[in-house]
């Protein structure tokens, strides 16, 4: 066999078996992968809404989910809030009660911010100031809502965020749910 | 157009590459003490970057998404395509600058096993850009890589004078340098909220 | 024994990070924490074990010239492997590592070895080899990624060391610290070697 067919079969052989090896792998660990995300999301939403048990997504928005208590009846919905941060996305998980138009809890989902700075936007004690905060509140960062010191740009990013998100969700008014 | 713009200073300067993101640094430590040989070393890497970051976009979106086998041949793919680009360089510039050819040596096929394209390349799915936000993310990044290596090496030009103790010489004294030059660009934070 | 001498070899003499400046990328930017110095240095190492392991099986069946695109799809099938082991059994690790997992491809290190040694030698000869280089990179790693967390959080590995009145010098865990922490530790090393590490081994 010339060299250059030589050359060819040995890289295609490598490349073909690599495929299958890794499309092998990929099924045997997306299961538990799934359960992962899962198990994040849940986590997260039972933690922004205190009295929720489960919860279900809302119409066809990924990012909005309904609480339900151990009646089934909704505690309040959750939602994904993100946007840009000092240093990549911020993504984080609100909780909010509809009807008393207030804020049951936020927690971080991800976010590349400043270790020890901006980082602390995970901290609980930035995080509790959002529960049984208003929703009708200006969300604006050293007014009413207590920044992190040193990190000016990633509690403006917080507020900011929030803020559109809450009247994003007020507007779409996704607020039907389940009755 | 602001935004394009916005890009490319944010990722030459503030998310500089090699010295904020960490990508880059084999290069960037073993690199030459003469300018002009940086600038050569810097300008092949923008130009593979940014074929890299056009490529790595293609291939996310017309192969690896549409078959859904992203999340388990992305890095085969990417490091595939790369070295292939980067043969693809070494033969072109052999015909067009057989000096900057030679000058390079060794360190062109090297560009390949350079984390900072492939980290380039992995970044653009994640940030979800598109083919312009792309070609600039990438002539960004390798202008901000040019950057960290052109200062270092007229940085080590200057220490050539000077007299550092045996233990730190070379490696040592680069690194206390890159150190002091992140610090720098620290201060570039907050310029551009990304 | 010859077995001994080609482990111990990564441990100290040719530790890739101290003495050959390789994987420098990983080394700085996953050092911020101890945890992540170890996980980082663990999945390298079982990269790098794969890797030299079926290079060195399979090396006669390659042609010279497409040695190296052979070898970086090897490398990066296992690298691959590991990101989605990690993302399924270890998630928070693969979180916090994140985008220098899929780096590990390009970490001289594994392609160095591959060229230089596995290509070269018997399989019991790569294994030992893979496993000597790949301990003295991940104690390189644990070890500046203690530093760095100790001056710059207080802890190691999470737990609390330094006392209350201690405040942390947040510099350690930025980009800064990376470059400084690694600069002096070669220094030191340095100092007490007759051969003094100059130059990073990338080639």
């Amino acid at each position: 066999m010339n060299e250059q067919r030589r050359m060819i079969l040995v890289l295609s052989t490598i490349a073909i078996a690599s495929g299958l090896i890794l499309a092998g792998v990929f099924q045997w660990t997306k299961p538990k992968m799934d359960e992962v995300t899962q198990e994040r999301q849940k986590t997260a939403i039972l933690e922004v809404l205190p009295g929720a048990v489960s919860y279900k997504e809302v119409g066809n928005n990924e990012m909005v989910f309904e609480g339900l208590n151990g009646n089934n009846q909704r505690v309040g919905i959750a939602f994904i809030a993100e946007g840009g941060g000092f240093q990549g996305d911020i993504s984080m998980m609100v909780g909010m009660d509809v009807d008393e138009r207030k804020l049951t809890g936020m927690t971080v989902l991800s976010h590349l911010e400043t270790p020890g700075l901006g980082a602390r936007i995970e901290e609980e004690s930035f995080r509790k100031q959002f529960v049984e905060k208003s929703v009708d509140d200006p969300f604006v960062a050293s007014e009413d809502i207590d920044a992190i010191t040193g990190a000016t740009i990633s509690s403006n990013a917080v507020s900011n965020i929030l803020r559109e998100s809450i009247s994003r969700i007020i507007e779409d008014d996704q607020l039907g749910g389940s009755q | 157009m602001i935004e394009l713009l916005l890009l490319f200073v944010g990722t030459a300067l503030v998310n500089n590459f090699v010295l904020v993101r960490f990508l880059g640094i084999c290069p960037f430590l073993g690199g030459s003490k003469k300018v002009e040989i940086s600038l050569g070393m810097g300008g092949a890497t923008t130009f593979v970057m940014a074929l890299s970051a056009i490529a790595a976009w293609f291939i996310q979106n017309y192969i690896l998404e549409p078959f859904g086998v992203s999340r388990f041949l992305q890095y085969v793919a990417f490091i595939l395509v790369i070295s292939c680009l980067v043969q693809l360089v070494e033969i072109i510039l052999k015909k067009i600058s057989p000096a900057l050819y030679d000058a390079l040596g060794i360190f062109l096929p090297l560009i390949t096993t350079n984390c900072a394209i492939l980290g380039l390349a992995l970044y653009i799915p994640i940030k979800n850009y598109s083919l312009i936000e792309s070609a600039v993310f990438g002539i960004g990044a390798g202008v901000g890589f040019t950057l960290a290596l052109t200062i270092m090496a007229g940085i080590r030009e200057e220490l050539e004078f000077s007299d550092i103790p045996a233990a730190f010489q070379g490696a040592g004294v680069t690194l206390l340098t890159a150190g002091i030059l992140s610090m720098v660009f620290l201060g570039f934070a907050g310029l551009i909220a990304m | 024994m010859k077995i001994w001498a080609e482990f111990i070899k990564g441990l100290w003499k040719e530790n890739p990070v101290f003495r050959q400046l390789m994987g420098m990328c990983p080394t700085l930017a996953v050092t911020n924490a101890a945890i992540n110095g170890l996980a980082m240095g663990l999945a390298t190492l079982f990269v790098l074990l794969c890797s030299n392991v079926i290079v060195a099986l399979i090396k006669h069946l390659i042609p010279d010239k497409v040695r190296i695109p052979s070898y970086i799809i090897i490398i990066a099938t296992f690298v691959t492997i590991a990101d989605l082991f990690l993302a399924a059994f270890f998630p928070e690790i693969q979180r916090v590592l994140g985008l220098f997992i899929p780096l590990i491809v390009v970490n001289c290190i594994i392609l160095g070895r591959a060229e230089a040694f596995a290509s070269k030698n018997n399989v019991k000869f790569a294994l030992i080899d893979a496993l000597g280089m790949g301990i003295g990179f991940t104690w390189a790693l644990t070890l500046l990624g203690i530093i760095r967390e100790l001056l710059g959080m207080g802890t190691v590995f999470g737990l609390q060391v330094m006392g209350t009145n201690f405040t942390p010098w947040i510099i350690f865990i930025l980009p800064p610290g990376a470059f400084l922490t690694l600069g002096v530790l070669l220094g030191i090393i340095n100092t007490f070697s007759n051969k003094k590490t100059t130059k990073t081994s990338c080639h």
